[in-house]
């Protein structure tokens, strides 16, 4: 779908958005590709409690889920990993069960450690059919082991493995864990409070088990005059989306039930009367049921060029929607950088900006926790860890698009 | 090349959204802003000059607020029996503000789509900002957002940068 499908023809610069949705062809097979899922899980002092006990239940529920031929291991870590139940197909669900419960908090939060034998376990077990996934909970900063944490993250992406961190509390690196589930291909989720855990496990579980495709990219041909600016995912949640030297955009994995919008941001100059070209698409993804595939017929995408100044361009309500809530997204983006290079002014600023426009879209909550961390901001000069928090995730979701384009 | 009205960052054409401060940039072509006369938009409910009516009203109190708004003098009088927003009318992002500025300067003065709401509470007449983008002032102090600030007769209400002289009528 297109902003403009009408544009005026001009020499200069004009800019012009698709929108377009991926989602499994009905041809693919449906049947369920094996998990090999490995619950990394803190057990640091600070997890005492509520938080634990809803650990616990959300690993029990998670093993009445499985089916015979999936893998699970689970692996607690504090200062040192500890591999509880080492993977195994066809789990005996009562001994993993009185396996979890036996955890008991201490020590201190050392993610690399348990991302290390996590990925080991996931790296013994798998096979090439199976959904190879790593949870990661902690509640947590890890000190001096960020940087090492992410290149595991990298080398688990190129292998196939994908990393789905959630962060619970406030205490939590959210760039950190939101980088190591971006480069692996997984998603990061906050929760606010231990409530939550549960319910974030069977959703992520439940998510994996409907996979159908894996490694999935968008290959882009652009028109004569026409530049890809930026590119965005704007459903299931909003985030920016990298686009490699020949114009590949990695998407990650694709389930069933998770449709993908991606929105291209165009600039195409020396627009003539006519009909123009403006950039050909390809989906390709790897279907472990198939030999690689890739959809060989590239989908055109055109524009009628118009020297007729009458005409007006109507501009799809959908694209104005997703772009407004794109825009928010940019803001948070751009505050946070303001921030991060000390400009507090222009932070605060764009803070309390976004607060309007979150307003005007009926978003009073985020609103609301935009304005206090703008007043916050202004104040001392940062931002609550817990607030950053709220608004990074919360403009991330923002996208609620009708269910067809 | 086309200019932010807010913030005055260049943009392509055809480009939707500000990247600064996320506006919407075809509002300028007069996008759903039909022009409301004054006894349009004014009037919520039974006019205020009925006193059975008006004895209806909760609380004690003016009655009704008489705005005198901008350069050009607009005079607006609207019944106190429930809020009164103020800012510029936009149905595409579902904003109709019982007071749409508009027409009234509002877009260059800098008024925000939902700028403000005035309203009575237990007998007193009040101002509050909705988080506007350049403020709401009274008598030339700027309101802190979400903060209600009691207006009286005589007073100077500023909208961004638009000016309106505010009368209670009892």
């Amino acid at each position: 779908m297109l902003s403009h499908p009408t544009m005026k023809a001009s020499p200069n610069e004009q800019a012009c958005y698709v929108m377009l949705e991926i989602s499994p062809s009905k041809d693919l097979p449906t049947s369920r590709l094996p998990l090999n899922l490995c619950l990394v899980l803190d057990k640091s002092t600070s997890m005492q409690g509520v938080r634990l006990q809803q650990v616990k239940e959300a690993t029990r529920q998670i093993i009445d889920f499985l089916e015979p031929e999936d893998t699970l291991s689970l692996v607690v870590f504090s200062d040192k990993a500890e591999v509880l139940l080492p993977g195994q197909k066809n789990v005996d669900k009562a001994l993993a069960k009185s396996v979890a419960s036996t955890i008991q908090p201490s020590g201190g939060t050392e993610m690399l450690q348990g991302l290390l034998a996590g990925l080991q376990e996931i790296q013994t077990n798998r096979s090439d059919m199976s959904v190879n996934h790593i949870i990661l909970l902690t509640d947590g900063r890890t000190y001096g082991d960020d940087e090492e944490c992410l290149k595991q993250a990298e080398w688990a992406g190129l292998n196939q493995i994908s990393l789905s961190t959630m962060g619970i509390g406030a205490d939590w690196n959210e760039d950190l864990l939101e980088k190591m589930a971006d480069v692996s291909g997984g998603s990061s989720t906050y929760i606010n409070t231990p409530r939550r855990i549960v319910e974030s496990f069977k959703a992520t579980v439940r998510e994996l088990s409907t996979i159908v495709a894996r490694e999935v990219s968008l290959a882009v041909d652009l028109g004569e005059n026409v530049l890809l600016h930026e590119a965005f995912q704007i459903a299931p949640h909003i985030r920016r989306l990298e686009v490699n030297d020949d114009n590949m955009i990695a998407l990650g994995p694709l389930g069933t039930n998770n449709r993908k919008i991606i929105v291209l941001e165009l600039r195409v100059s020396r627009t003539e009367p006519g009909t123009k070209q403006l950039l050909r698409l390809n989906v390709m993804g790897d279907v472990p049921t198939q030999t690689r595939l890739q959809s060989n017929n590239w989908t055109d995408i055109t524009v009628n060029v118009t020297d007729d100044p009458e005409t007006e361009v109507v501009i799809p309500p959908v694209i104005i929607t997703a772009l407004g809530k794109l825009a928010i997204f940019k803001m948070q983006e751009k505050a946070m950088q303001d921030m991060a290079s000390g400009n507090i002014i222009a932070a605060t600023q764009r803070l309390e900006t976004m607060a309007t426009r979150l307003l005007n879209l009926g978003e009073t909550e985020l609103a609301r926790a935009a304005l206090l961390e703008a007043g916050r901001l202004a104040r001392t000069g940062s931002l609550s860890s817990e607030g950053r928090k709220k608004i990074r995730y919360g403009t991330r979701s923002l996208s609620i698009l009708p269910k067809e384009l | 090349m086309i200019k932010c009205p807010f913030c005055q960052t260049p943009h392509v054409d055809g480009t939707l959204f500000c990247s600064e401060c996320g506006t919407y940039l075809l509002d300028d072509d007069q996008r759903g802003t039909d022009p409301l006369g004054t006894s349009e938009i004014g009037w919520v409910g039974a006019p205020a000059e009925d006193p059975d009516a008006a004895g209806e009203y909760r609380g004690t109190g003016p009655l009704a607020i008489r705005l005198t708004i901008g350069d050009h003098k607009r005079v607006v009088e609207i019944p106190l029996n429930k809020a009164i927003h103020l800012g510029r009318l936009d149905p595409a992002s579902d904003v109709f503000p019982e007071i749409d500025l508009t027409n009234d300067g509002g877009l260059e003065k800098g008024v925000s789509r939902r700028h403000a709401r005035i309203l009575k509470r237990e007998g007193i007449v009040v101002v509050e900002d909705l988080g506007s983008i350049n403020g709401t002032f009274v008598n030339g102090k700027r309101l802190a957002p979400y903060l209600p600030e009691t207006i009286a007769s005589g007073d100077t209400l500023q909208i961004g940068r638009l000016l309106i002289e505010v009368e209670l009528r009892s």
